[in-house]
């Protein structure tokens, strides 16, 4: 696959990668700890308010 | 350099190889997705029935309908015939056939519906802007967050 091909979608990691909104604490001092969470449209996050890993919708 | 400089378009005319063959990447961003997502709001009468029942179908991991979750693209009905246009999250979405056959049956469960057809579409491309504020709310209960 050639590199200037446009990325395949589930590899587009770039998008959100922190401060997203904790679900628990509402707190977004975050960061994406793994662009794949436990299915294909969730990633894994980490909350370093209320230390919690929490999933996002991506 | 004009002030606003007409966005490039990416040579348009190229095949794409090598991906899903189900998916349209190329799509306007713009537009196209604004009677999305479909809630059946205006929906009356028979069309009401169904709308109901597509929002008793859930995700099979998450707490939230498929219409709350924006997947209903469209419903439309002829006689006793239901057509539902609906997409997925992820092309390789592994509830696929999952969600595809409670969708139909919860319609087909609809009284005065003869039978229902499910036709899977990928454009425009579901986007988390789809969610509804309750869908939001929802995932958000559960701990996802919803950027």
């Amino acid at each position: 696959m050639r590199r200037s091909d446009p990325p395949d979608p589930s590899v587009d990691t770039d998008r959100s990668a922190s401060g997203i909104r904790c679900p628990y604490c509402e707190g977004t001092n975050t960061n994406r700890e793994h662009p794949k969470g436990p299915s294909l449209c969730r990633s894994m996050h980490f909350c370093h308010d209320c230390e919690e890993p929490f999933e996002a919708l991506r | 350099m004009p002030d606003n400089p007409s966005p490039s378009v990416e040579s348009p005319d190229e095949p794409q190889t090598g991906y899903c063959p189900y998916t349209q990447y190329e799509y306007e961003r713009d537009g196209t997705a604004d009677d999305l997502p479909a809630t059946g709001e205006s929906a009356r009468g028979l069309k009401r029935s169904v709308w109901e029942a597509l929002y008793e179908v859930e995700d099979p991991e998450m707490p939230i309908s498929v219409v709350d979750l924006g997947l209903i693209y469209g419903v439309e009905i002829e006689a006793d015939h239901v057509l539902v246009e609906m997409t997925l999250t992820y092309t390789g979405c592994p509830a696929r056939e999952m969600l595809l056959s409670d969708v139909q049956s919860a319609v087909e469960a609809v009284e005065d519906v003869e039978d229902c057809s499910v036709r899977l579409v990928w454009t425009p491309e579901w986007s988390l802007e789809f969610i509804t504020e309750d869908g939001a709310n929802a995932l958000e209960s559960f701990g996802v967050s919803v950027p």
